[in-house]
């Protein structure tokens, strides 16, 4: 037990009272034939009045009686009996008994009314320091465990609880002081109930052994509750609001995407369809450079189409969380190699630079997706950078146990404020009517480089602008296995 | 072979269909159709065609069913159609004994060539002495002697190269899974260390391309495996 316990506390004061009427006789005793009788009724009026203004009504009333004993033993005649021969000193006697009641009875009060006016203001302090507490608040883990606290060292509590009980809107988070018992196995000294105008939404338990609760700490405990169930609510409706913010957002964004996608779509499709029609139409001599114009660009815009519906699907797979690398120990150069020799037709205005070094370890990755990411890049430089310039293709390990790509070209450089942005979804620093593609093909790249735990990042160089990304070269941990011995040359 | 090869498709897609139908028509196959799966194995069964052409998407059963129920019986050529988003399920196709896959879209030439190298390749199998030597350019392979000459220059290889050389040029054309390859040339416990793969593709390639961080012969099907193309 911390503290003395309430009852040994309240005892001693009757103990003080008395002792402290033992000495006042004792003094008076030995001083007793310079002092007259008048004059030692009023000396004893000052144990009673010191005893009711510091131990309260209960000690005063207490030294008031033993006061009245002590002064007719020891100092009314007949001494050493509590029987009294003349009337003045029955008097003296019965004036003193009432005015010592009086006494105290007025001290005591007055005490009463500083002590409960000393006690509101603690409340009210108390109650101003818990509101301040969660004022900033908005994490209803972060108020339940305000709230807590405050009323553990509000109520010197040896234990406060809050649990989630009845179907409120949202349920009171769990919280326990000190935390390692949620359970308890006695029942609580005090509860109090967390309370909207929406429901409960759980309750506060607190249990204290060095003192039972009094009506007023009832009450504060009441407050406490319905201010912690305030701060929840407020916590709770702003996250709502937030959430309706976000969907709303996201409904804008995706009619956004809708309008930019139809327009890709059908940039195509006019495409195809022109040229169709006008094969059809028989007008367009058998054997003319039109004719395979036509069949041409029906062609790459069918493979144009086909790319949109894929990085529409890939975009759609990443903001789903659904792109999954099914990881593989692979070569860089091999992945590389396909791109460029796939790329060939497109890259014929550009000389294409690849260094990548005999010795890359095999690094495990996504062998189709690390493939996408160099085809992005790649295209996105083909498309920016002017022709017969050199596009380049670096690979080195780094440091910290990751490979680092850098796929750079001599194109113009891209403002210092768009380097982060060029990989958001249809973000595009040229005007959309100058350049062909579908707005995702950097976002794609970030959202599969993410996906194998990489990052990538943007910026220019002295001559010319770089993409950089970088690959795990260990797989959970575990670097690249060893190849089976192998027979000698056959 | 009769003259006309026939030419089963089974595919969901009516414009696939009738595209396919008037295409390989042109082309002197003689075509059948069937849009549901259970249909599709009762016209393989009742008219046993030369090669399929079998979508994986089907509404009434799974294309992976169709390929187990049809290797119950025959080893008719099946190239499977899928789309791109259908990775896993096209490695699964041909590892139950699909021959080829494309990816829709696909143009009508890369459809035909994947036709020839099927029949071809069945033809062989089915006992006409297959071919020994494998020519893809400058590369001469001799399965029978386990020699290969680049440039008419004996190339040096080990023997494991070698093995994985000569699976690749007997499967000329044709798509072989990082599973199927690692079953054979190096066993059955091998068959998920991709990795082996990729380094002897990888050491092949400075022997035999010319160009090795171009490859022309030994090519990488990504997310598949590899294809050995070889002259016609």
């Amino acid at each position: 037990m911390p503290t003395v316990s309430f009852t040994a506390r309240v005892a001693s004061r009757y103990v003080f009272a008395t002792l402290a009427i033992g000495l006042t006789t004792a003094l008076l005793y030995l001083w007793r034939s310079s002092l007259g009788t008048p004059l030692m009724a009023l000396l004893y009026l000052l144990p009673v009045g010191l005893s009711t203004a510091y131990w309260g009504l209960g000690p005063g009333v207490l030294t008031a009686v033993w006061a009245f004993l002590a002064f007719n033993y020891f100092f009314i005649e007949p001494n050493f009996t509590l029987v009294v021969h003349r009337t003045e000193d029955t008097l003296v006697l019965l004036v003193f008994l009432v005015v010592a009641v009086v006494i105290s009875q007025l001290v005591g009060r007055a005490q009463a009314g500083l002590a409960a006016a000393k006690a509101r203001e603690r409340e009210a302090t108390r109650l101003y320091e818990l509101s301040t507490a969660m004022a900033g608040l908005l994490d209803v883990q972060a108020i339940g465990r305000t709230l807590c606290e405050q009323v553990k060292s509000t109520f010197q509590a040896d234990r406060v609880q809050l649990a989630a009980t009845g179907g409120g809107p949202f349920p009171a988070p769990e919280v326990s002081l000190p935390p390692e018992a949620m359970s308890s196995p006695t029942a609580a000294t005090l509860i109090a109930i967390l309370q909207t105008a929406r429901g409960q939404l759980g309750e506060i338990r607190l249990w204290r052994n060095s003192a039972p609760i009094s009506n007023s700490e009832d009450r504060l405990l009441r407050t406490f509750a319905s201010q912690g169930a305030l701060a929840l609510e407020r916590a709770w409706l702003a996250e709502a609001e937030q959430r309706a913010r976000v969907l709303e957002e996201s409904d804008r964004l995706k009619s956004a995407v809708l309008s930019s996608v139809s327009h890709e779509l059908r940039t195509p499709l006019a495409t195809i369809k022109a040229a169709a029609t006008s094969l059809r139409s028989g007008e367009i001599a058998w054997e003319s450079a039109a004719r395979a114009e036509l069949l041409g660009a029906i062609d790459d815009e069918s493979d144009h189409l086909n790319r949109l519906v894929g990085n529409l699907l890939d975009m759609s797979r990443i903001e789903a969380g659904a792109l999954r690398p099914s990881r593989q120990w692979n070569l860089l150069q091999e992945i590389v190699g396909g791109v460029v020799e796939r790329m060939r037709p497109l890259t014929g205005q550009h000389r294409l630079e690849l260094d990548l070094p005999e010795d890359l370890p095999l690094i495990p990755v996504d062998y189709v997706q690390i493939e996408q990411v160099f085809t992005n890049l790649i295209s996105n430089c083909l498309k920016y950078a002017p022709p017969r310039t050199v596009i380049g293709v670096i690979a080195r390990p780094s440091g910290d146990g990751s490979l680092q790509v850098q796929v750079s070209n001599q194109g113009p450089p891209v403002p210092e404020q768009d380097l982060d942005r060029i990989f958001d979804k249809f973000y595009r620093i040229t005007a959309a009517d100058r350049v062909t593609g579908t707005g995702l093909g950097l976002s794609i790249c970030k959202g599969i480089v993410e996906a194998h735990g990489g990052r990538i990042w943007a910026e220019n160089l002295p001559v010319g602008f770089a993409f950089n990304f970088t690959l795990p070269m260990t797989w959970d941990g575990t670097p690249p296995p060893s190849l089976p011995p192998e027979a000698g040359p056959e | 072979m009769t003259s006309r090869p026939r030419v089963l498709v089974i595919d969901d897609e009516p414009q696939i269909l009738r595209a396919l139908r008037t295409i390989l028509g042109e082309k002197r196959f003689e075509v059948t159709t069937a849009t549901r799966g259970e249909e599709g194995l009762a016209r393989a069964a009742a008219d046993p065609p030369d090669v399929i052409i079998l979508d994986l998407g089907l509404p009434d059963m799974d294309g992976l069913t169709v390929i187990e129920r049809l290797r119950e019986w025959t080893q008719v050529p099946i190239i499977v159609l899928s789309v791109r988003e259908a990775d896993a399920d096209k490695v699964a196709a041909l590892d139950k004994g699909g021959d080829d896959y494309l990816t829709k879209p696909f143009s009508i030439e890369e459809l035909l060539a994947r036709i020839r190298v099927a029949l071809r390749h069945d033809a062989r199998m089915r006992g006409s002495l297959g071919e020994t030597i494998v020519t893809a350019g400058p590369i001469s392979i001799d399965l029978a002697q386990h020699s290969v000459l680049r440039n008419g220059e004996e190339v040096k290889l080990s023997a494991t190269e070698f093995r994985l050389l000569a699976y690749l040029a007997a499967n000329a054309g044709r798509v072989l899974t990082h599973r199927g390859i690692l079953t054979t040339v190096w066993g059955p416990t091998e068959a998920d260390h991709v990795e082996y793969l990729r380094v002897y593709v990888r050491q092949l390639r400075k022997k035999l391309e010319p160009d090795p961080e171009r490859p022309q012969f030994v090519l990488t099907e990504p997310g598949v495996g590899y294809r050995f193309l070889a002259d016609d």
